[in-house]
C-alpha cells in the first residue's frame, strides 16, 4: 500500500523550503520530527490549550490540529524562528525578566500567541491580553505574569520603534 | 561583590525555554528508539480470564508484546505507599483504564493496530465508584491484601489503624486532650459536612519516559519529580542493584504531584528488555487524566465552642476516595487528618482520616496534599460558626488564631509566623469592612471572603545530600537531585551558592540530574527544595570552602587560624588571592578539585506527632471578592489577594509567580475542577470536558503578599512556598459568595445551576 507523497514549497522561520509530505502527516509531527523544530509542544492534541502553536503567515495557529500540507505555500515562524542575530526578541526577553514562564512547556505557543497579538495590536490593555491570550493555557504561572510580560514587551518594542 | 539571594537574577533555565532548545524527554530521539502504548481496561472491576497477544506479535513492525503471560519481573507490584498496582494486570482490573498489556513498535500507529488485536477476556465484577459504596457492607473488596511496606512510624497522639477485609487501606488518627470533655465544656456545638473535588494535574506535559534496557543495566530519561525513588521502584520490580540503574532528568513540563513518569518508566524498561531497544512511553492527554488525579474528599468537622467565641473542641472525620491504586494516598490522609484543626488554638482534637479504595483512577499526592481540602472545610466552617453566632468571621478567627511560637501540636515545631498580622494584612487588602469602592452593576451581588490556613511544608523525614565543587579555574558546579519543575530551584541554588562565594551567580553551574552522578534525594516535593536541598547546597558550599581556606593555609603554610574568606577571595596575612589563583596555588600545574559535600535531614522524633518535626509551617492566607450573577449564578472573581510567608524571599520574581500559580490552581478547583464518572466511567478525561483556570480567569485585581519573616529552617531563614497559595482560595470565594448571596456552598467545584436555584429559593 503506498501513498502518494505530496510536494509543498513554503517559508520555515526565514528560510526557503521544498519537501514531500504524506497526506495525513500532521503540522505538530511534521515540525517536531521531520523539521526537529521540538521548541512545538503537543499537550491536549484537541485545539484547546494552544501549547502547540506556531505562526502561518504570522497568525497564531493549532498546529495539532493542521495537516502538514497545509504549509504549501506559507510563511511558518517556530519559536526557534525569534531569535535573531540580534539576540532575543522583545518577548522573549520580557518573559525572562517578567516571570512569564515556569515549567516552560506552553511558553513557545505562549509567545508566538503574544507576537500574533503585538502584531494585530501593538498597544493592548490588560484586558485585551487576557482576551486575545484566552486560546493558550499555562498551568503553572497563573497567568498574571504572562501578562505582565506582554505589556512590558510592547512597551519595548514601541520605544524601540520595532 | 554584591549578594545574589534576595535579586531578581537572570533564571538559569530562562534562554532554553524561551527559545525552544530546552529539551524535554519527549524531545529526545535516543539512537534506536522504538515506541510504546498501553492497552487499558474498559471495564471498572473485572477478573482478567485470558489475555492472548499472539495476533499482535505478527504484525510486522511489532517487537514486543508485554502481559502477564511474559512479564518475568522480581515483583510485579509498585506503589509509593502501599505496593498495590500491578505493571500489568495479573489477576484483576480495578478501574477503567487499567493497563492489562503492552506493546513496543517502530511507531505508534503500528503499536496502536497491535493493541486492537490484542484479545482480553473478562469476567465482570460488581465495582464500586464512590466511598459510600466501598464502605457498604458487602462492598466487593477491590484488593484481597494490602501490601504495605512497614507501618507507619508515627508519634505522640498519633497512631495508624488496621482494617481486615476492608476497602480501607489506610486509617490515620490524632487526638489530643479529651473531646468528650471539651464538648461538655462547650456552649456550642456545630457540625458540618463539605466535599472536595477529584482535580487532575493536569501538567502541560504528558507522563513520558525514554527506556533503554541493556547488558550494562538501565537507563530511563524520564520527566519525574522523584528519580531516586523511581531508581527504587525500577529496582525492586526487576531486581537489578540500584548502581545498574540510571535515571537522567531532562526539563520536565510540570508536576504538581502527580508522580510522573512512574508508569511509563515501568512498562517502558519492561518493553525494552523485550524487544531489545531503547522504548519511549508517551501517554495521551486521556491517558493522563485515567493514570492519576488527587482524591475526591468527605470532611465532616464537629466544633465545640464558648459563648465568647473561643474554641474548646474539634471532632474530624475525614473519607479520601483513594481510587484504584493509592500511590501517596495514605500519607495525604495522614497530613490532611494532621491539618484537621487548622491554624487554631484548639485543646481537644479527635481526627479521623481514612482512605478508601474505589474502582476510580488511582490517586496520589497533589499539590496541597490534602491541605486544600481540609482547608476549605475549616474555613468555611469557621464563617459558618461566625455567621450563627453573629460575631464577625475575622474576629472569631482573630480570637482563636495561634501566635507566633505557640505551638501547632505539642512538641512540633512551633508556628513561624504572625498569624493574626498575616489576617490583618489581607482583611485589609480586601477593605474588609469597607463599602464596597466598585461602581453598583444591576443584576449581580457582590461579596466579600477571608481565609486563613496553613500546611506543614517540607515533607516528613524527608532527606538531601549535594555536593559543590570547585574547579581549578574558580568556576563552581553544583550536584543536586532537585528537580527543576518550573519553580526556580536551579536558580535558586545557584543563588545560595554565589552568595556564599561571593561570586557572579553565572560562575556557578547547577547540574542536570543523573542518578549515576547526582547524589541521593529523597524527591522534589512538598514545597521543600528551597528549604531542604538549599540547606544541604549551602552546607556543601561551605564546606567546600572551608576545604579552600584548609588548602591555602597549607599552601601558605600558615596555621588555618590565619586564612579567612572575604568577599570572594582568599586573604592570608597581606595576601588577597582570587579563587582561580588560589585553587592554582593550591593544587598547582597537575589540576585538582575541591569536593564539598552537605547533607540535610531532620531527626526522627517521637514526640512529634508524625515522626519527625514540620520543616517549617506553610503559611495560605486569602481574601476574595466576587461577583454573583443573579441570573445565572455564574461567579466571578474581582479581586484576589493572597498571602504568604518565605521566611527569606530568595527571588522575588519567582516566590511571587509560586504564589500566584498555586492561587489559580485553587481558582480551579473552587470553579471548574472535577473528574466526572457515570456507571465507573470517568467522563471528561479530555480539555473539551474538564475546564482548567484560562486568562479570562484571572481576577481583573490579583495581589501577592510575601511575608519574610525569617523563621524558617532554610538557608537565611527560607521557608517553602508553592502550595501555600492554593489553602485558602476555594473557602475564600465561598465564603465571599454566602456574603452576597447568603447562599452557602459545602461543595466546590460550585455548581452554577445549584447557586442559581438556592439563590431563587432564598428570594
Amino acid at each position: 500500500m503506498s501513498e502518494r507523497l505530496v510536494p509543498i514549497k513554503f517559508r520555515v522561520n526565514d528560510r526557503q523550503n521544498e519537501i514531500e509530505v504524506r497526506p495525513q502527516e500532521l503540522l505538530i509531527d511534521f515540525v517536531r520530527e521531520r523539521l526537529g523544530l521540538t521548541g512545538t509542544k503537543r499537550s491536549c492534541d484537541m485545539e484547546i490549550c494552544g501549547t502547540c502553536t506556531v505562526l502561518l503567515d504570522g497568525r497564531a495557529v493549532s498546529s495539532c490540529s493542521l495537516f502538514a500540507f497545509e504549509l504549501d505555500g506559507k510563511d511558518l515562524t517556530t519559536i526557534e524562528g525569534l531569535e535573531g542575530p540580534d539576540g532575543l526578541h522583545p518577548l522573549q526577553k520580557a518573559f525572562i525578566q517578567c516571570g512569564g514562564f515556569q515549567c516552560g512547556f506552553c511558553t513557545p505557543g505562549m509567545i508566538l500567541l503574544a507576537k500574533s497579538l503585538l502584531a494585530e495590536n501593538p498597544n493592548p490593555t490588560r484586558e485585551q491580553v487576557c482576551a486575545y491570550m484566552d486560546a493558550n493555557i499555562c498551568r503553572c504561572t497563573g497567568y498574571q505574569m504572562i501578562v505582565e510580560s506582554i505589556l512590558h514587551a510592547a512597551k519595548e518594542m514601541k520605544s524601540r520603534g520595532s | 561583590m554584591s549578594a545574589a539571594v534576595g535579586k531578581n537574577i537572570e533564571r538559569v533555565d530562562g534562554y532554553g525555554k524561551v527559545t525552544g532548545k530546552a529539551a524535554y524527554t519527549g524531545d529526545l530521539n535516543i539512537p534506536g528508539m522504538i515506541h510504546g502504548k498501553v492497552l487499558r481496561s474498559p471495564h471498572a472491576h473485572a477478573r482478567v480470564v485470558k489475555i492472548d497477544g499472539r495476533k499482535a506479535e505478527q504484525i510486522p513492525g511489532v517487537l514486543a508484546v508485554l502481559s502477564r503471560e511474559n512479564c518475568q519481573v522480581a515483583t510485579p507490584y509498585i506503589g509509593a505507599m502501599i505496593k498495590d498496582q500491578c505493571l500489568v494486570a495479573f489477576d484483576k482490573v480495578r478501574y477503567a483504564g487499567d493497563i492489562v498489556a503492552a506493546v513496543a513498535a517502530t511507531d505508534e500507529s503500528i503499536a496502536e493496530k497491535a493493541l486492537a488485536v490484542i484479545e482480553v477476556e473478562y469476567e465482570e465484577l460488581p465495582a464500586v465508584t464512590t466511598v459510600e459504596e466501598a464502605l457498604a457492607e458487602k462492598a466487593p473488596l477491590i484488593h484481597e491484601t494490602i501490601r504495605r511496606a512497614r507501618p507507619p512510624q508515627y508519634g505522640r497522639g498519633a497512631s495508624y489503624i488496621v482494617h481486615d477485609k476492608s476497602n480501607i487501606c489506610h486509617h490515620f488518627r490524632y487526638q489530643r486532650g479529651d473531646i468528650e470533655e471539651g464538648f461538655k465544656a462547650s456552649d456550642f456545638i456545630f457540625e458540618d459536612t463539605f466535599y472536595f473535588p477529584s482535580a487532575h494535574h493536569y501538567p502541560m506535559e504528558s507522563n513520558v519516559s525514554v527506556a533503554d534496557f541493556n547488558r550494562e543495566g538501565v537507563t530511563i530519561w524520564a520527566s519525574t519529580q522523584g528519580p531516586f525513588g523511581l531508581r527504587q521502584e525500577v529496582s525492586r520490580v526487576f531486581g537489578l542493584p540500584l548502581s545498574d540503574i540510571r535515571i537522567i532528568v531532562p526539563y520536565v513540563g510540570g508536576g504538581y504531584g502527580g508522580a510522573k513518569g512512574l508508569v511509563p518508566s515501568i512498562i517502558g524498561v519492561a518493553l525494552s528488555r523485550l524487544a531489545r531497544r531503547p522504548v519511549r512511553v508517551n501517554f495521551s492527554a486521556e491517558e493522563n487524566f485515567k493514570t492519576i488525579c488527587q482524591p475526591r474528599a468527605k470532611i465532616i468537622m464537629k466544633t465545640g465552642l464558648k459563648r465568647d467565641g473561643t474554641f474548646v473542641t474539634r471532632r474530624c472525620e475525614l473519607f479520601l476516595n483513594a481510587g484504584a491504586y493509592v500511590n501517596s494516598t495514605p500519607s495525604v490522609a495522614e497530613k490532611a487528618g494532621y491539618r484537621g484543626h487548622g491554624p487554631y488554638r484548639l485543646p481537644h482534637v479527635l481526627t479521623d482520616a481514612y482512605a478508601v479504595y474505589t474502582n476510580t483512577v488511582p490517586t496520589g499526592s497533589f499539590r496541597g496534599f490534602g491541605g486544600p481540602q481540609v482547608a476549605f472545610s475549616y474555613e468555611s466552617h469557621v464563617d459558618m460558626i461566625a455567621q450563627r453566632m453573629k460575631l464577625d468571621p475575622l474576629d472569631l478567627r482573630k480570637k482563636n488564631l495561634l501566635t507566633k511560637g505557640e505551638d501547632f501540636a505539642a512538641g512540633d515545631t512551633p508556628t513561624d509566623c504572625d498569624l493574626k498580622g498575616a489576617l490583618a494584612l489581607v482583611a485589609d487588602a480586601i477593605g474588609w469592612g469597607k463599602k464596597d469602592t466598585l461602581p453598583v452593576k444591576s443584576g449581580v451581588k457582590r461579596g466579600k471572603g477571608i481565609a486563613c490556613a496553613l500546611k506543614d511544608g517540607g515533607g516528613t523525614k524527608k532527606a538531601s545530600h549535594a555536593i559543590v565543587k570547585i574547579l581549578i579555574d574558580g568556576s563552581i558546579v553544583v550536584f543536586s537531585g532537585s528537580v527543576e519543575i518550573g519553580q526556580g530551584i536551579q536558580t535558586v541554588l545557584q543563588q545560595i551558592v554565589a552568595q556564599e562565594f561571593s561570586v557572579p551567580a553565572d560562575q556557578v553551574r547547577v547540574n542536570e540530574i543523573d542518578t549515576r552522578y547526582t547524589p541521593f534525594d529523597t524527591a522534589t516535593n512538598a514545597s521543600s527544595a528551597t528549604t531542604l536541598m538549599g540547606g544541604a547546597v549551602l552546607r556543601a558550599a561551605i564546606d567546600a570552602r572551608e576545604q579552600l581556606m584548609q588548602s591555602a593555609a597549607a599552601a601558605f603554610s600558615v596555621p588555618r587560624t590565619e586564612v579567612e574568606f572575604d568577599d570572594g577571595s582568599i586573604l592570608c596575612r597581606e595576601q588577597r588571592l582570587g579563587l582561580s589563583d588560589t585553587m592554582r596555588l593550591c593544587f598547582g600545574d597537575s589540576g585538582g578539585e575541591i569536593v564539598g559535600r552537605g547533607f540535610f535531614q531532620l531527626p526522627t522524633d517521637l514526640n512529634v506527632p508524625l515522626g519527625s518535626p514540620t520543616l517549617f509551617w506553610e503559611i495560605g492566607f486569602g481574601a476574595a471578592e466576587v461577583e454573583v450573577d443573579e441570573s445565572t449564578g455564574a461567579v466571578k472573581v474581582l479581586k484576589y489577594v493572597s498571602l504568604t510567608d518565605a521566611g527569606k524571599i530568595m527571588h522575588p520574581v519567582q516566590c511571587r509567580g509560586q504564589d500566584e500559580g498555586a492561587a489559580i490552581f485553587g481558582l480551579g478547583q473552587a470553579l471548574f475542577e472535577d473528574m466526572v464518572y457515570e456507571n465507573g466511567r470517568l467522563m471528561n478525561p479530555n480539555l473539551v470536558d474538564y475546564r482548567l483556570p484560562r486568562f479570562r480567569d484571572l481576577p481583573p485585581e490579583f495581589k501577592t503578599i510575601l511575608l519574610e519573616e525569617g523563621g524558617g529552617r532554610g538557608p537565611y531563614g527560607a521557608k517553602g512556598m508553592g502550595e501555600g497559595g492554593i489553602l485558602a482560595v476555594a473557602p475564600a470565594i465561598c465564603n465571599a459568595v454566602y456574603n452576597a448571596t447568603g447562599v452557602r456552598i459545602t461543595q466546590v467545584p460550585i455548581k452554577t445551576e445549584k447557586l442559581l436555584e438556592a439563590m431563587n429559593d432564598r428570594s
